[in-house]
């Protein structure tokens, strides 16, 4: 008999098997997902250079990364 | 010194729990998580955490004594938060900020060898003008190959209403409210238009989401089935996704209900600046600690208060007005402005475990100061609420109320009235001080200067 001993001892949520197996189902597409976004975001970035950034994505800026202090970080995003 | 007593709404989760002792807030850390916790505090995601201004700090305390001893590791002492709000209170931007927050802790969680097991947005509070993890002990120790344990969590309680909201109506908000662990996704997903299956984040994350929880339901699935199946890049790569998905998510805040409301009113520039006066005088001679603006509109009145350094909740049943009244409280880092959605006819009951997991609006008062400006009308007119009603409800909410009486000959109670049957005899400046006099002993009263309305600066009578 199949028992569900996925769970950690201390985890109290319930996650729900098929919320499990989505995300087997996702990962290998997201893992190759991560490799491309760094290029796109370069990308991306050269052709938004000059524009400027709308209320929106001021507001992301601080949601995500604390704000800018200063107009070059925009750039940097991560990695 | 009393009883030391648990927090009513903490009792889910086994690695501790918030008590009260002596009316200061403490969290007791259990035996159970003692290895999370110290890896919280020695990997160095703690001191990340508080340096991003991302969790309320907390102080180890010694010598308290604890509802449940025996079970203790440490106690801590949080920082205090001044008012719990709810996701269900909160307007689109405000839900989609705290998606992006919890995303970027389960992030820096994973950077630092732990994860996020909690994704519930009643973790997250706007605190100082940003977002904080209030629940201290939402993290745990990350075993490469685990799935992320909150996926479903953070799709009922931040995607899901945020879809609904962004692809059908800002009020589908309020659908947080009938499901207390977050939008159910097989709801979500019949209810979301079919153009949002053309969304890949939406398709995935919510509609096919759905379909395998649907399909798994009640099935068993052995360990090795799942186990190490999920690379830590991958779960990286499901965060991303999910944070393209929340920030592919937008709405426009158009010309809302009370957008045009200071112009279609009778008030001329003077009256307007009068009125600030009066209030400002009205609030530097109470000096309150807190302020509730009770149909704040984009929160012009609030602003008396908060710009004071007092710290204000701004409510508003406009999702539109709120999101405007949030979007320059982020922007410009205001640090005592909390803008909240909230129909005043019908405002947040006591939800959850009996009644208690989540307060009502009245539960979480009275505060030293209301402000009921521009509202009276809408209340006794539009909702038909008696104006001695209407006094008991502020004397409940309130020690101090700053409140404006606009008369039939206003301009926009005209416009209330011109589409229904005037039932209301007593709505005048005697009957509304008569009954407001049963509650409260009024300190002031002033005209406002070039227009029909008057200002009253009243106090609850003590019983």
């Amino acid at each position: 008999m199949h028992i569900i001993i996925l769970l950690k001892p201390l985890a109290y949520l319930d996650p729900s098997t098929g919320s499990f197996i989505i995300q087997m189902l996702l990962a290998g597409l997201l893992g190759i997902a991560v490799g491309i976004r760094i290029y796109w975001k370069k990308i991306v970035a050269f052709f938004r250079r000059g524009k400027g950034a709308g209320v929106q994505d001021e507001l992301d800026e601080m949601d995500e990364y604390g704000g800018k202090d200063d107009a070059s970080s925009i750039d940097q995003d991560e990695e | 010194m009393t009883q030391p007593e648990k927090e009513f709404a903490s009792f889910r989760d086994p690695s501790g729990f918030l008590f009260y002792q002596d009316e200061v807030l403490y969290r007791q850390v259990n035996q159970a998580y003692q290895p999370h916790y110290d890896r919280l505090m020695d990997s160095g995601l703690y001191q990340a955490l508080i340096e991003q201004g991302l969790m309320v700090a907390h102080e180890e305390v010694e010598g308290i004594s604890t509802p449940q001893p025996d079970l203790a590791y440490k106690v801590i002492q949080p920082e205090m938060v001044r008012f719990i709000s709810y996701p269900y209170e909160w307007c689109f931007h405000e839900l989609r900020s705290a998606a992006l927050i919890t995303l970027r802790l389960a992030r820096l969680a994973l950077e630092h060898g732990m994860i996020l097991k909690d994704a519930s947005a009643y973790n997250l509070q706007f605190v100082d003008g940003a977002w904080k993890l209030i629940d201290t002990l939402s993290f745990e120790i990350y075993e490469e190959g685990e799935p992320w344990v909150a996926y479903k969590q953070f799709c009922q309680h931040f995607l899901a209403p945020l879809a609904l909201m962004a692809s059908k109506d800002l009020r589908l908000n309020l659908m947080s409210r009938l499901f207390i662990d977050g939008i159910p996704l097989d709801v979500a997903s019949k209810l979301l238009p079919l153009r949002t299956k053309l969304n890949l984040g939406l398709l995935t994350h919510i509609h096919l989401h759905a379909r395998t929880q649907a399909k798994y339901a009640g099935k068993e699935v052995r360990r090795e089935e799942v186990e190490g199946k999920i690379s830590e890049k991958s779960l990286m790569g499901l965060l991303d996704s999910l944070r393209n998905t929340v920030k592919g998510l937008g709405v426009r805040i158009s010309g809302t209900e009370w957008a045009d409301y200071y112009d279609a009113t009778n008030y001329s520039e003077t009256a307007f600046e009068e009125k600030k006066a009066l209030i400002s005088r009205f609030v530097d001679q109470i000096q309150p600690a807190e302020v509730w603006d009770l149909g704040a509109n984009n929160g012009e009145f609030s602003r008396i208060a908060s710009d004071r350094g007092i710290f204000t909740v701004a409510f508003d049943i406009d999702p539109n007005a709120i999101s405007k009244a949030y979007i320059q409280a982020r922007k410009d880092r205001e640090t005592n402005l909390l803008p909240l959605v909230m129909d005043l006819t019908n405002p947040s009951p006591g939800l959850g475990w009996a009644h208690k997991e989540r307060q009502s609006l009245i539960d979480r008062g009275p505060v030293s100061m209301a402000f009921a400006l521009a509202l009276v009308h809408h209340l006794a007119i539009s909702n038909n609420v008696p104006l001695p009603k209407l006094a008991q409800f502020f004397s409940e909410v309130c020690e101090h109320l700053v409140i404006e009486f606009v008369p039939k000959s206003d301009s926009q109670v005209k416009r209330l009235l011109a589409s229904r049957l005037d039932i209301f005899d007593d709505y005048t400046e005697a009957g509304f001080e008569a009954a407001f006099k049963t509650q409260f002993e009024i300190l002031q009263k002033a005209p406002v200067p070039e227009s029909e309305r008057t200002l009253y600066l009243m106090k609850v009578k003590q019983s």
